[in-house]
């Protein structure tokens, strides 16, 4: 195992390409890996076998955040802090607290979407290995690209590097780290 | 280029329908012995009856221009079954005509037995008059019928056409002719439901009422189009059609109206409570206590509360089963909602009771199936009259595709 490698990328010319070498790739045990794609390929998650993100347990759970601290907020001003008499309505009036519960349930939930999105992918991310590799800038454009990181538990450098000839690729480069 | 004869609708809906006349036949008979013991009663079943399913129909007009509007894969699948929907029109006119000759009777609706030197009557003058609110429902029937008439039309020349060019000139049609027409549409069911169901109560009014139906009445229909969808996607020709993505777009948009619906509500609650004036108070106080109230907070936790958890959910939405379940289910509060929206208002006759006490007649369960098995029948009919997609549309084989995707 070279230690100056991140891994070993291939060169594929169609999306079907990518997803087919993907679920090779998968079925090869390999964990640690990454496709590149100009687009969106929704199939490319099963194909890696990519979970399911936990974004929306925690969107559901800034929500909840958002609506709990609302009601206590107007519950605290209007009920306990200061009451204050509204055209004879009752100190609790809850229906009047639903429109602002409801904002800051939207506010949280949709900063948690935002933010949590950011962080789970590790974003901010102003460096990364695989664009010392000079044809990857055509990922944005009309290319699609497969990584197997140095780091997974199955990486042998050689194996790695014949297994992904074997895929049919249009080219197979080493990335530097 | 897609075969017509292929896309045929599946025999079996054949059964469906003879099993939705038959129910439909017995319990309307059933119901016209209610007429002759309690006129007044059947009447207000009938209309609760009408407004659910006349409500499926007069939604899918709605939802049909709707989806000609926004376009989309989840429009194309279900477009034939709205088009079905919206041709039902012919038949809620004549389920209207028990409520008219009940208004020209005088038998239902207090509206008709208030006295002259009521404010209302003072000066709401002629259009209190019954001639005028049939007239009335006459013109809303006439508009809804061209917008059914055009929209129809232009989607049948469609498949007739041979190329895609002339197909997408008539998609072009129906788009333009949508945008206009939504307004007029949301008018027109603003307007008459004011008629059919706000002035049963004449004293008392909201402006949220028109929006509360168009987004009731599109959330009745999409939640009835996916079930029948589930149903279908399990048959020919639309197994080969409908996939897991139309699904789980179409609990998107039905999560999306379930919102709606409770926005809706909810904003025409909160304004009445913020207001606090005694003529407009009195609906949701006889709302709000005894049986009624249960029924209102049983609508806040199941019609909204429990579907809103669940379609927040992303595989729920993309199993067809679990979202039919769901879409009945939705249904079935629709029905109880439009009881709750119906069932307190005054009545001519109060039977010894007070104003408001809560009323439960064997005839609210027998009218919504009468009018429901006639509904369903002639809907069926309407559905196997076209090919179950919409054949030579630009955007099938897009649309196709985009559900077998993930």
């Amino acid at each position: 195992m070279k230690e100056d490698i991140y891994g070993i990328m291939a060169e594929f010319d169609t999306p079907t390409q990518l997803v087919d070498a993907a679920n090779k790739v998968r079925e090869a045990g390999y964990t640690k890996t990454d496709a590149f794609s100009p687009f969106p390929l929704h199939e490319i998650d099963e194909a890696l076998g990519i979970k399911r993100s936990i974004l929306p347990l925690l969107v559901f759970a800034g929500g909840i955040t958002g609506l709990l601290s609302g009601i206590a907020l107007q519950v605290f001003v209007h009920y306990i802090d200061y009451p204050l008499n509204v055209g004879g309505r009752p100190y609790l009036s809850w229906p009047s607290f639903v429109p602002p519960a409801y904002e800051l349930t939207i506010l949280l939930a949709g900063f948690t979407a935002v933010f949590g999105m950011l962080f789970l992918n590790g974003l901010p991310r102003p460096y990364h290995p695989v664009f010392n590799v000079p044809r990857f800038a055509l990922a944005t454009r009309e290319k699609f690209f497969l990584v197997i990181e140095a780091a997974d538990p199955k990486y042998d450098h050689d194996e790695v590097r014949a297994f992904m000839e074997s895929l049919d690729p249009q080219e197979v480069f080493d990335v530097p780290e | 280029m897609a075969d017509m004869s292929s896309y045929q609708a599946p025999a079996d809906l054949n059964r469906l329908r003879t099993v939705a006349l038959g129910a439909g036949g017995i319990a309307f008979i059933v119901w016209a012995v209610g007429l002759y013991l309690d006129p007044e009663q059947a009447l207000l079943s009938w209309l609760l009856g009408f407004i659910f399913w006349g409500g499926i129909g007069i939604g899918s007009l709605g939802l049909l221009i709707l989806q000609y509007l926004t376009g989309g894969a989840w429009g194309v699948v279900i477009r034939r079954i709205v088009e079905a929907g919206s041709r039902t029109l012919p038949v809620i006119v004549i389920l209207f005509v028990p409520l008219a000759i009940g208004v020209m009777t005088h038998t239902a609706y207090e509206f008709t037995h208030l006295p002259p030197d009521d404010y209302t009557i003072k000066h709401r003058g002629w259009f209190m008059a019954p001639e005028s609110w049939v007239l009335r429902s006459a013109i809303y029937f006439a508009l809804f019928g061209v917008m059914v008439y055009l929209l129809n039309k232009w989607g049948g020349e469609q498949d007739k056409t041979t190329n895609y060019e002339d197909a997408e000139r008539y998609l072009g049609k129906a788009t333009a002719f949508s945008g206009p027409v939504m307004v007029i549409y949301a008018l027109v069911v603003t307007f008459s439901v004011v008629d059919w169901v706000m002035i049963l109560d004449p004293h008392w009014f909201s402006t949220m009422w028109g929006l509360l139906f168009v987004a009731g009445w599109a959330l009745s229909c999409l939640a009835f189009t996916i079930a029948l969808l589930a149903y279908l996607s399990e048959r020919t020709p639309m197994d080969r059609v409908v996939g897991r993505r139309h699904f789980h777009d179409l609990g998107k948009l039905l999560l999306a109206l379930v919102m709606v619906w409770a926005y809706f509500n909810f904003s025409q609650f909160l304004i009445i409570y913020s207001g606090n004036i005694p003529e407009e108070t009195g609906w949701y106080i006889t709302r709000m206590s005894g049986a009624w109230g249960v029924i209102g907070i049983m609508l806040v936790l199941l019609h909204f509360a429990l579907p809103y958890l669940l379609l927040l959910r992303q595989d729920l939405k993309r199993k067809a089963k679990i979202l039919a379940t769901i879409a009945i289910f939705i249904l079935v509060m629709r029905l109880i909602d439009m009881f709750y929206l119906i069932g307190p208002n005054p009545r001519i006759n109060m039977h010894g009771l007070e104003k408001g006490a809560f009323m439960l007649s064997w005839m609210d369960f027998v009218a919504p199936v009468a009018v429901g098995g006639i509904w369903l029948w002639y809907f069926f009919g309407q559905l196997m009259k076209r090919p179950l997609v919409p054949v030579m549309d630009p955007f099938l084989e897009k649309a196709i595709e985009h559900g077998r995707g993930h």
